[in-house]
C-alpha cells in the first residue's frame, strides 16, 4: 500500500474518532453543568473560579492556549464556538471533520464508495448548522448528529471495507486515538476535583460537596462514564455504586468495554503485527515495541496502583506515550 | 404541448427537430416520452440526480463563497441521441485519424519521411512547443504514442461533423461520460428499456487491458499499473480517483515514486516497490524536473531516463502534444492520405495559418471576422473573437501576430448545432459540441459507442467549457439505426480548407478565400474546447474538498 494512502487512512480513522469524542465531552459536561452541582459556567469571569466544568474540558484537550486569546470568557456560547464551528481551530468538530472528509478524497479509490459519501454527506450537513441552531434547540441534537455521523461510518466500514491493509490502518487511526480521548477523559475528573483538594482557601470548599465519595464525587464519575458511553454498561458489570478503582479497572484495563485502553491498545497492537506481517513475538520495528510495552503495563497493573500513583499522572503518562507510538508509526510507515 | 416543445433558434442545425419542427426519426420515442413528463416530474427527476451527485462529491466549487459552495457537476437529463450508422461512420472517421496520428508522431521521431516529402513543413514541426528533442529515435512499446484520445467534434448548420481539434495529450472528462450514463440509467429506467441504447460501460475495462499490455517484460505475472494525478487540487482529479477506482489501480502524485538506477518504484508501507506502466495525466512539461521543467513539483525526477531505458511504460508517450497543435491539425487530412492512402473521413474546420504570408494578410485583413487561436495554448487563453472583439483588442493581435505568426491560426465563425436543454423549468435550445474517447492498444483501436456532449448553458453562448458555464449530456448511440431520412453531410462535399488541402497544397490560401464567402455567413465561434488537465499550478488558492468542474 502507498505510504500516502496509509498516512491518510490512520487519519481518517483518527479524525472521526476525535470527533466523536469531542462531541461525547461537550455533550454530558454541557448537561452535567445544568444540574446544579457543578456550578454552571457563567459570564461574569469574576465569579466562574476555577470549577467551570468547560475549564476542565479546555485543559484536557489542551486548548486553553488557543481559546483563551480569541475569547477570554469560557461561556456555554464561546466554549461552544471554539469547539463546534470555528474554522479555526484544528480541533473544532467541523475542522476535524472536514480533515477526515479531505483525508478521505485522497483515498476515494481505495475506500467503498459509501464511506466517502458518508463522510460527504455529514460534512454538508455540519456546514447547515449555526451556533444559534445548536444553542435554541437542544445542544444534545447537535452532539448526537456527530456521533451518529461517527457510528454510521464506522458500520459502514466494518461493513463494507476489505479486511486488508487498508482497514488495519483505519483501525489504528481509530483505537490510537480513542484509547487516548478515554485516557483525557479520565483526566477531566482530576481537573474538576482540583480546586476541591489543593483550594488556597479551604474553608470555601465544602467537604461534604466536594470530598471523596461526596455528591460532586460520584456525579463527576458519572459524567466519565457518560462520556464514553459506558454508563450502562459498567451498570450492568458493577451494581455496587461508583467506586475509583472498578471505574478503573472498567475505563482502563478491562479487555472488555470498547473503549477501554487495553482494549484499544491491544487492537492497535494486532493490526500493527498484521501490517508488518511479524508472526513473533519480537517487535518488527520501533512501534511494535512501544505498542508491546504499554500493552503488558496495561495487562498487569492494577487500578488501586494507578488511583495511588495518581490518576492525572497515569492519563497523562498513557496519552504522551500515545503519541509515541503515532510518531514512530510516521516515521516507519509514512515518511521514511 | 407538454414539456418538451420545438425551441429551435433559426440558422442552427438542431439534433433533435428537422427544419419543419418535427422530431427526427430517431429522437421521435424520446421525444414522446419526455413530452409525456409533466415540469414538475422532471425536476424532481433532476433533483434527484443532483443530489446523488452531490453526496458523491461530483462536484465544483463556486469560488467567492469562504464556506466552498458546492455545486453538483451541472449535466441535463435529455440525452442526446446518435442514429447507430451515423455513430459507425464517425467510428470510421475517428479511427483512420488516430491512426494516422500515431504514424505520423513515430515518423516525426524517427525517419521524418513526411517532413522530407514536403508534405507538412519542418519548420511548423520542429518549432512546435510539445515537440520533445528528447524523443527522437526512441520506440514506444509497439510503436504507439497515443493511447487515450479525446477529438472534439461539432456539427456546423447543416449537420457535417467537422474535427475542431484533437486532444493528444491528457484528454479528460471520460468520467462524466460513464457517470452521465449510470445517472440516467437511474433516472429513466423505462425510458432506456424502450430506447435501445449501446451500452459504454466496456471502456474501462478496454483501457485496463491496454494498459497492462504496455508493461515491459519482466517475467512477472501481474504488472503494476499506477495512475499518476497532479494531486488533489487539480480539477479533474475526480475523474483520477474514479478511474484509478474503477481500474483498480494505485493512484499515486509524485512524491509517491522515485527512480533508482533508472527504475521507478512507489512508497509503499513495505518498502519500494517497482512500478511497469504510469497512465500519467500529467502533462510532459511537468513530469520531469530533471528532462523538463526544472522547478516542477508534481514530476518524478529520473523518470524520463527509465522511460528511454524501457523500464517503465507511459500512456500517453511523452511528446504527443507535437500533433495537436493548432498549427500541425491543419495537415491532419494530409497525413491520412500520406500514410494510408484514403480520403480523410471527417472534414475538419477550415483553418488559416499565419505563418503562411498569404494567410497571414488575409487574416489581417480580416480580424473582425474570424475567430484567432494561439497553436499551443488551451482553455480558451489567446484567443480573439472577432466579432466580439473591439478596436484595440484586434490592434493588439494583429501586433501579436505579426510579431509570432508561427504562434497563430484563424478559423471561420461556425454555428454549433443545438439540442434541446432543461433550463429554468422549460426546455429551451442550447449549442453542444461532442467529445469521443478512442483508445489505441496492440490489438487496434477501439471505441466506446458514446461520447461527453457538452452544452454551452448560457444562452446564444458557444463556450462549453464548463469553468464557463458549461455543462454535460449523456449521449446515446442507438444499436439499431432508426433514422429513415438520408444523413447530412458526412460524405457530401466537404468545404473549405481540408478539401482544398486534398488536391492542390500549393493553392490553400487561394482555395480558403475561395470559400471564405460562405463561411463568413457563419458569424460565431466554435470556442468548444475541453482542454488539457489544467497544470496543478494554476490553483492559487485551493479550496479543500473541491471540484471545480473540468477544463
Amino acid at each position: 500500500m502507498l505510504s500516502r494512502h496509509a498516512d491518510a487512512c490512520y487519519w481518517i480513522g483518527r479524525c472521526v474518532e476525535r470527533a466523536e469524542a469531542t462531541a461525547r465531552a461537550l455533550d454530558v459536561h454541557y448537561h452535567a453543568a445544568l444540574e446544579s452541582l457543578l456550578p454552571a459556567s457563567v459570564d461574569d469571569p469574576e465569579d466562574s473560579g476555577a470549577l467551570s466544568p468547560w475549564k476542565a474540558v479546555l485543559a484536557v484537550t489542551g486548548s486553553a492556549h488557543a481559546f483563551e486569546p480569541r475569547y477570554k470568557l469560557a461561556s456555554d456560547r464561546n466554549v461552544l464556538q471554539f469547539f463546534v464551528l470555528d474554522r479555526e481551530n484544528s480541533n473544532s468538530i467541523f475542522s476535524i471533520w472536514s480533515a477526515a472528509r479531505e483525508n478521505a478524497r485522497t483515498v476515494r479509490e481505495m475506500i467503498a464508495s459509501e464511506m466517502w459519501e458518508c463522510l460527504n454527506v455529514s460534512y454538508l450537513q455540519l456546514q447547515e448548522w449555526t451556533l444559534d441552531r445548536v444553542l435554541d434547540g437542544s445542544p444534545h441534537e447537535f452532539f448526537q448528529s456527530v456521533q451518529n455521523a461517527s457510528h454510521l461510518f464506522q458500520g459502514v466500514l466494518d461493513r463494507t471495507l476489505l479486511f486488508d491493509e487498508t482497514r488495519d490502518w483505519l483501525d489504528v487511526g481509530r483505537f490510537l486515538e480513542r484509547g487516548g480521548q478515554t485516557a483525557r477523559l479520565l483526566d477531566i475528573k482530576y481537573h474538576q476535583l482540583l480546586p476541591a483538594t489543593r483550594s488556597a482557601d479551604p474553608g470555601s470548599v465544602s467537604p461534604e460537596t466536594y470530598g471523596i465519595g461526596g455528591p460532586l464525587d460520584i456525579q463527576g464519575w458519572i459524567a466519565v462514564l457518560r462520556s464514553v458511553s459506558a454508563f450502562e454498561m459498567f451498570r450492568k458489570r458493577h451494581r455496587d455504586g461508583f467506586r475509583p478503582p472498578a471505574i478503573v479497572e472498567f475505563l482502563v484495563l478491562g479487555p472488555a468495554f470498547p473503549a477501554s485502553i487495553r482494549h484499544c491498545v491491544d487492537r492497535v497492537g494486532q493490526c500493527l503485527q498484521r501490517i508488518s506481517g511479524s508472526a513473533s513475538e519480537e517487535p518488527a520495528g520501533e512501534s511494535e515495541r512501544l505498542i508491546g510495552r504499554l500493552q503488558a503495563d496495561l495487562t498487569y497493573a492494577r487500578p488501586e496502583e494507578i488511583i495511588i500513583g495518581g490518576l492525572h499522572e497515569f492519563a497523562l503518562d498513557v496519552q504522551s506515550r500515545c503519541a509515541q507510538i503515532g510518531s514512530a508509526i510516521t516515521h516507519e510507515y509514512f515518511s521514511y | 404541448m407538454g414539456l418538451l416543445n420545438d425551441c429551435r433558434i433559426p440558422g442552427h442545425f438542431d439534433e433533435m427537430f428537422d427544419d419543419d419542427g418535427q422530431p427526427r426519426p430517431h429522437c421521435a420515442r424520446l421525444c414522446e416520452r419526455l413530452g409525456e413528463m409533466s415540469p414538475n416530474d422532471f425536476v424532481s427527476r433532476r433533483h434527484l440526480a443532483e443530489l446523488s451527485l452531490v453526496h458523491q462529491g461530483v462536484t465544483f466549487t463556486v469560488y467567492g463563497d469562504e464556506r466552498g459552495i458546492e455545486k453538483p457537476w451541472p449535466f441535463d437529463l435529455a440525452p442526446r441521441v446518435v442514429p447507430g450508422a451515423e455513430w459507425d461512420r464517425l467510428e470510421r472517421g475517428l479511427k483512420q485519424r488516430l491512426t494516422a496520428l500515431n504514424l505520423f508522431l513515430y515518423d516525426i521521431y524517427h525517419d521524418q519521411k513526411i517532413l522530407h516529402d514536403g508534405v507538412v513543413p519542418r519548420d511548423l514541426v520542429v518549432s512546435a512547443a510539445h515537440f520533445r528533442r528528447a524523443m527522437i529515435g526512441f520506440r514506444p512499446p509497439d510503436g504507439i504514442y497515443v493511447h487515450i484520445c479525446g477529438t472534439d467534434l461539432i456539427r456546423d448548420d447543416r449537420g457535417d461533423y467537422r474535427v475542431l481539434e484533437d486532444n493528444l495529450r491528457t484528454p479528460s472528462g471520460v468520467c462524466y461520460l460513464l457517470q452521465n450514463r449510470t445517472i440516467l440509467k437511474r433516472i429513466f429506467p423505462v425510458l432506456f428499456r424502450d430506447i435501445s441504447v449501446r451500452p459504454v460501460d466496456s471502456y474501462t475495462t478496454q483501457l485496463l487491458e491496454n494498459l497492462r499490455r504496455l508493461a515491459p517484460d519482466r517475467g512477472r505475472a501481474e504488472p503494476n499499473v499506477v495512475l499518476l494525478t497532479p494531486g488533489v487540487y487539480n480539477s479533474a482529479y475526480y475523474e483520477h480517483s474514479f478511474l484509478a477506482q474503477q481500474l483498480g489501480i494505485e493512484l499515486v502524485e509524485g512524491r509517491d515514486l522515485f527512480t533508482h538506477d533508472a527504475v521507478v518504484y512507489m512508497k509503499t508501507t513495505r518498502g519500494p516497490q517497482q512500478v511497469d506502466v504510469i497512465y500519467r495525466r500529467v502533462d510532459d512539461d511537468f513530469l520531469d524536473p530533471l528532462a523538463f521543467r526544472s522547478n516542477s513539483m508534481l514530476g518524478v525526477p529520473g523518470l524520463v531516463n527509465a522511460y528511454r531505458a524501457g523500464n517503465v511504460a507511459l500512456a500517453n508517450a511523452i511528446g504527443t502534444g507535437v500533433a495537436d497543435d493548432k498549427a500541425v491539425y491543419v495537415y491532419v487530412p494530409r497525413m491520412i492520405e500520406y500514410y494510408l492512402g484514403e480520403e480523410p473521413l471527417l472534414p475538419n474546420v477550415e483553418t488559416y495559418l499565419a505563418s503562411d504570408p498569404a494567410h497571414l494578410s488575409y487574416i489581417l485583413a480580416n480580424l473582425d471576422r474570424l475567430v484567432i487561436k494561439a497553436t499551443n495554448e488551451s482553455g480558451g487563453y489567446g484567443m480573439l473573437i472577432g466579432p466580439q472583439s473591439s478596436a484595440e483588442e484586434r490592434e493588439e493581435f494583429a501586433k501579436r501576430i505579426s510579431a509570432a505568426p508561427r504562434g497563430y491560426i484563424a478559423q471561420p465563425l461556425i454555428h454549433l448545432s443545438t439540442a434541446p436543454t432543461f433550463i429554468d423549468g422549460e426546455f429551451q435550445s442550447r449549442h453542444i459540441d461532442m467529445r469521443p474517447y478512442i483508445l489505441c492498444g496492440p490489438d487496434g483501436i477501439t471505441l466506446v459507442p458514446g461520447a461527453l456532449t457538452r452544452v454551452a448553458l448560457r444562452k446564444g453562448s458557444y463556450v462549453v467549457n464548463s469553468s464557463q458555464g458549461g455543462g454535460s449530456k449523456d449521449t446515446w448511440v442507438l444499436t439499431t439505426d432508426s433514422m429513415s431520412q438520408s444523413m447530412p453531410g458526412m460524405t457530401q462535399s466537404m468545404p473549405g480548407m481540408s478539401q482544398s488541402m486534398e488536391t492542390s497544397p500549393g493553392g490553400v490560401a487561394a482555395q480558403a478565400m475561395g470559400a471564405l464567402n460562405q463561411a463568413m455567413a457563419r458569424m460565431q465561434p466554435a470556442l468548444s474546447s475541453l482542454e488539457m488537465d489544467a497544470p496543478h499550478v494554476a490553483d492559487a488558492h485551493p479550496i479543500p474538498g473541491a471540484y471545480r468542474g473540468n477544463q
